[in-house]
Parts: C-alpha cells; sequence; structure tokens
C-alpha cells in the first residue's frame, strides 16, 4: 500500500513542479524545455513500478520498470544481436530497397503516363496486401533469414513512399515549369533543378512514415518463422516461457530504435528542405 | 423440524441442479481431435451431469495457455509439463491435477534424402522447432546428445506452426506431432518410405505432454477443489468414451470447430493416433512419468530448462476423489 501512496505522492508533487516550471521564465531556457518532458517521463515510470508492487500486480502481467531495467542491463548481448537482426538486417535493408525502389517509380510513373494508369493501382494493390498474408509465402520463396523480412518490408514501405513521391513530382505549379521551359531547360534539368527540391517536403512525409512502417514489418515478419535470433522471435519465445520482463526489453529496444531513426531522417529532411517555410524557426 | 430439514435439504439440492458450476477450460492449440475428451464430454452432456457448465476456449499460435491462466482468463489450461515446470519456475505456481496423455507424440521429421539416419547425423543440419514453450523438449534432446543449438552445431529454426520448411527443403527435419504434422508432410505427397522419424518417447527424451493444470493457490478452496474433482472425472469419462468410439469423436469435435478449418478425414485419423497416446492414463499422473520428465529436463548441460527440482507441481488430491 505504501508503494501506491509514494507513487500518488510522487505523481502530485512532479505535476505540481511541471505546472511551476510551464509557467515560469525557466521553461524558455533549453534546460528547462528538456525538463518538463523528461520529468514528465520519469513520473510515468515511477506510478507504473509504484502501482505494480503495491497491487501485487504479477510479473507475467506487467512487470516493474525496474525489472526491466535489469533484463535490459543483464541481456545486452542478446538484445544486441536481435537488434542487428532484425533492424540492421531485415528493417534497414528493406527500408532503402523499398525507399528508393518506389522513388524510382515514382519518377518513371512521372514522366509517362501509360505508366501512371498503370503502376499507381499496382502500387495501391500491394499496399492493401495482408501482411499476415504475406509474410508466410515470403519466408517460402525468400528463406528463413533476414531476406524474407527485408522483403516484407520491402513491400510495406513502398506505398507510401510512391505516393507521396508522385505527388511531390506534381508539387511545382505551371509559371515555374514555365519559366524553367523558357530557359530552355532539359527535362533532366528542370526535375534536379526544380520538381525534384520541391517534391522533398513530400518525399520527407513518406519517408518519415515508412521508418515506423519497416520496424513494425521486419518484427511481425518474424513471427512467420525465423532463425532464433531477432526481436520477433524473442517475443514470441519468451511470451510462451512467462518471460514478459524480456519482451518488454525488446519492446523497449524497438522503440529507442524507431524514435532514433524517425529523428534521423527528420534531420536529414531540415537539411534537404531548408528552404521550405515549414523548416524556418 | 423433521419436516424443515427435509426441504432445506430438497431445496440445496434443487440449487445445487439448477446452478451449475462454471469452469473455463483453455486449450493449448484449436479445436481438434487433441482435445476430443473434453469435447465428448461437453456433447454427451457428462459435464452436465456433474453439474458443470464448462466453457472451452480453444487456443491458437498467438495463445500461451500459462498466460491465459496468469490473467485469471481460464480456470484450468491443457499444457505440456516442460512449459508448465518451466512457468513455474519464474513464479507462476502451476500444479498438474491430471495427465490424460500417457505418451508423448512428438517427434522430428526428416527427409532420407538430406542424409540424417540417426541421432548423429543432426551435427550440421537445420532443424525446425516449434518455440513458444514448446522448445523445451527439443532443446533438452540436443543437450543430451550434446549439440549445441547455437548453430556451431545443429542450425535451429523457428518453424511456423506447418511443415513448409521440410516441403521447401530449407530443414532436413522439422518437428511433427504423431497426430496432426506427419500427416500434413504425408497429404503434401511425401511418401512415408521417404522419411525418417524419431521420436521423443522412443529417443528416451520424452516429456509429459497434455495435462491439465490449475493455479496453486485455488486449490486449497474447497469449492474450487470439488469443481476440479467432477471435472477431471467427467473429462476422464468423455476421454475413455472417445478412445471407444474414435468417428464419432472425431465428429463431434467437427462440429465444434467454430472455424471450420478442419476435415473429418483428418480428424479420424488424429483420433485414430490420440487414442494411442491417451491409452494407459486414467487420468491420474504417474509418479515415475513425472520423475522422468524432471530429470530431462534437469539434465540440460549448461543450460537446463529447469534449475531445481519443482516441489508441488503436481497432486493427486483432485485425481484420488475423481477416480474411486
Amino acid at each position: 500500500m505504501s508503494w501506491v501512496i509514494f507513487a500518488i505522492t510522487f505523481w502530485l508533487g512532479a505535476w505540481a513542479v511541471n505546472a511551476r516550471l510551464s509557467n515560469s521564465a525557466l521553461v524558455k531556457t533549453r534546460g528547462g524545455r528538456l525538463f518538463v518532458p523528461a520529468l514528465f517521463g520519469i513520473t510515468l515510470l515511477v506510478v507504473w513500478e509504484g502501482l505494480v508492487r503495491g497491487l501485487h500486480v504479477p510479473g507475467v502481467i506487467l512487470p516493474p520498470p525496474s525489472a526491466i531495467g535489469v533484463r535490459i542491463a543483464s541481456e545486452l548481448p542478446v538484445l544486441w544481436a536481435d537488434f542487428r537482426q532484425t533492424f540492421l538486417k531485415g528493417a534497414v535493408t528493406g527500408y532503402v530497397l523499398g525507399c528508393g525502389a518506389a522513388f524510382v517509380t515514382a519518377v518513371a510513373i512521372d514522366r509517362s503516363p501509360f505508366l501512371q494508369r498503370g503502376l499507381l493501382p499496382i502500387g495501391n494493390f500491394v499496399a492493401a496486401l495482408p501482411i499476415v498474408g504475406i509474410a508466410p509465402i515470403l519466408v517460402m520463396w525468400f528463406g528463413f533469414d533476414w531476406q524474407s523480412k527485408a522483403a516484407v518490408v520491402v513491400i510495406m514501405v513502398f506505398f507510401p513512399v510512391l505516393v507521396n513521391t508522385v505527388a511531390g513530382l506534381a508539387a511545382t505549379d505551371r509559371m515555374q515549369r514555365d519559366l524553367m521551359a523558357t530557359w530552355s531547360a532539359s527535362y533532366w534539368q528542370s526535375l534536379f533543378k526544380l520538381r525534384l527540391p520541391a517534391a522533398m517536403p513530400f518525399v520527407f512525409n513518406g519517408l518519415k512514415i515508412a521508418t515506423s512502417l519497416a520496424l513494425i514489418g521486419a518484427i511481425v515478419a518474424e513471427f512467420f518463422g525465423s532463425p532464433i535470433v531477432g526481436m520477433g522471435f524473442r517475443i514470441t519465445a519468451e511470451v510462451g516461457r512467462m518471460g514478459l520482463d524480456m519482451v518488454w526489453a525488446e519492446i523497449a529496444v524497438a522503440a529507442l530504435a524507431g524514435s532514433a531513426s524517425y529523428g534521423l531522417v527528420a534531420l536529414i529532411e531540415r537539411g534537404v528542405t531548408f528552404w521550405h517555410p515549414s523548416q524556418r524557426h | 423440524m423433521k419436516k424443515l430439514l427435509t426441504s432445506a435439504l430438497f431445496m440445496a439440492m434443487a440449487s445445487g441442479a439448477q446452478a451449475a458450476d462454471d469452469v473455463t477450460l483453455q486449450l493449448k492449440w484449436v479445436t481438434q481431435a487433441q482435445f476430443a475428451g473434453y469435447y465428448v464430454a461437453q456433447a454427451k452432456g457428462f459435464y452436465e451431469a456433474e453439474g458443470l457448465n464448462v466453457t472451452i476456449l480453444p487456443g491458437g499460435p498467438d495463445v500461451a495457455p500459462t498466460q491465459v491462466i496468469a490473467g485469471g482468463g481460464a480456470d484450468v489450461v491443457i499444457d505440456w509439463m516442460p512449459s508448465a515446470l518451466a512457468a513455474r519456475e519464474k513464479g507462476l505456481a502451476l500444479v498438474n491435477i491430471a495427465q490424460p496423455f500417457k505418451s508423448s507424440g512428438m517427434m522430428l521429421t526428416c527427409l532420407k534424402e538430406s542424409g540424417v539416419a540417426s541421432p548423429a547425423d543432426f551435427k550440421g543440419k537445420t532443424l525446425g522447432v516449434w518455440f513458444g514453450g514448446n522448445e523445451y523438449p527439443f532443446l533438452n534432446w540436443m543437450n543430451k546428445l550434446g549439440l549445441k543449438t547455437d548453430g556451431s552445431d545443429v542450425t535451429v529454426l523457428k518453424q511456423g506452426f506447418n511443415v513448409d520448411p521440410l516441403l521447401q527443403k530449407q530443414a532436413a527435419c522439422v518437428s511433427t506431432m504423431t497426430y496432426n504434422e506427419y500427416w500434413q508432410v504425408i497429404d503434401a505427397g511425401v511418401a512415408p518410405e521417404d522419411l525418417v522419424t524419431f521420436k521423443y518417447e522412443d529417443e528416451g527424451v520424452a516429456t509429459l505432454e497434455d495435462g491439465l493444470y490449475v493455479m496453486q493457490d485455488k486449490l486449497s478452496d474447497p469449492a474450487f477443489e470439488d469443481k476440479m474433482v467432477r471435472f477431471v472425472r467427467a473429462s476422464m469419462k468423455g476421454w475413455k468414451e472417445a478412445e471407444a468410439n474414435p468417428d464419432e469423436a472425431a465428429m463431434i469435435v467437427l462440429d465444434n470447430d467454430a472455424t471450420g478449418a478442419q476435415t473429418e478425414g483428418h480428424q479420424k485419423r488424429m483420433m485414430g493416433e490420440i487414442a494411442k497416446l491417451t491409452a494407459g492414463s486414467n487420468g491420474a499422473l504417474d509418479e515415475a512419468d513425472y520423475q522422468r520428465t524432471v530429470d530431462a529436463l534437469m539434465s540440460g548441460g549448461s543450460d537446463p530448462v529447469i534449475t531445481k527440482a519443482p516441489e508441488g507441481a503436481w497432486t493427486h488430491q483432485i485425481t484420488d476423489k475423481a477416480l474411486q
């Protein structure tokens, strides 16, 4: 019971501190801006820990964050091997291939009205395939290792990037394209100097959506047969072994990796589309 | 006074008959003849006769029975002993109250062309294994053979719940049950003479399969105990009935398959194989079988499935009363 009281007290205290901080001048500083969300996150963990301990929630239902932390610390080599298998091999390879293919396809579609009528519906069709249906088939085609997981990721990321890039390539207006024409710019000159830069905000939208899809795809694909390493494998195996703290450890790694890759793409976007109004601060 | 007592007694009996006790049973896998005894007991009214209202929850690839019972989703679950003992060591106090399956139906099925003729040939091969709690018997066997499963001796694949890795020749051997996946291989057009099978039972590494497990703390409640006594009695009656009339049992299972995925031929064949595994068990756990399972699980070399001999992991408390 004392754990529950402690958790509630901590929560109220942290709330009061955050409320005070948000209304003070301190929040304008860099430190203050970081402190408020950090305290919020810490409070969540403390309340979680306090309630799980205080209410005696069994570890197989919800382990306390401390147990998950201990597990992360003690299983670092396993977590790293899983991360390498699922994220670095499966997700990243699939992401690069899928986004690359979608980008090239989008340019081709933009070039030819024929492809526009033919390829876009196919892209649409592929996007509508349920992952639980295609994953076992791709495992049959490409084997158990990370190649089949990358193939699932390719299918998952292809469509959002394709649609966004096609929309982006249509983002320039008539006047701008006419101006390029008056300078007798070739198709490629006009593509590289005007239309691709103008498409970048759209392209990065697609790329950002694809980062989280890639990770989800790579993890879920491992549910349908895999070698005995990988984040998805570990999650299914540990659920059956009642190792829920390990499942949560993998979830934590996945969340971190997903946020980091999203952040990385957002950072690149900031550099590439520095001219766009949304990037002015 | 006497009249009052009789009427009170009568009322108690009447209410007992009316308010059937609810029991929720979580199966280890989807509705199939592997669980025929329970469906037969249900269909033939054996549960009803014991004053029970039994709900049978089918499992599936995403259902771990241990987790269901830990979350309070079922009163009694069907699980394999290695998984139940491993969960017990993790702090989930499961107790075996009855063991309808005497023998193990698990085996490794290999393609002859892969060059596997005996367990000595496993070295350097790729073997398909189920995970999610079903990997323990295999890991234990490999330990006994002295083969490392990290890829240096044998490469382990997590196989999905089908036999594709074997048909695709991605693995030399896959895990099969005598009553289910083995027949999927046969149905896929592979001739039995092209296959080599290793039954866990024959290799001396068999561990106890489908048993009934409940939470330990609930057993001290006399009402729960009584409910389980009646449940086990009716279930075993169902099992013996299923063994005696396998074809009828298979049809009852089919009637209960809400997914419509099972076929008559497959279920009848499965029931025939299942009857071989349940034969010889009256429901009471054989202590020798239990000890053999525990010894097997603890002999795991550097990575045993359980590290210390479990205490209180089984009881005859229920079967003694149910089977008298």
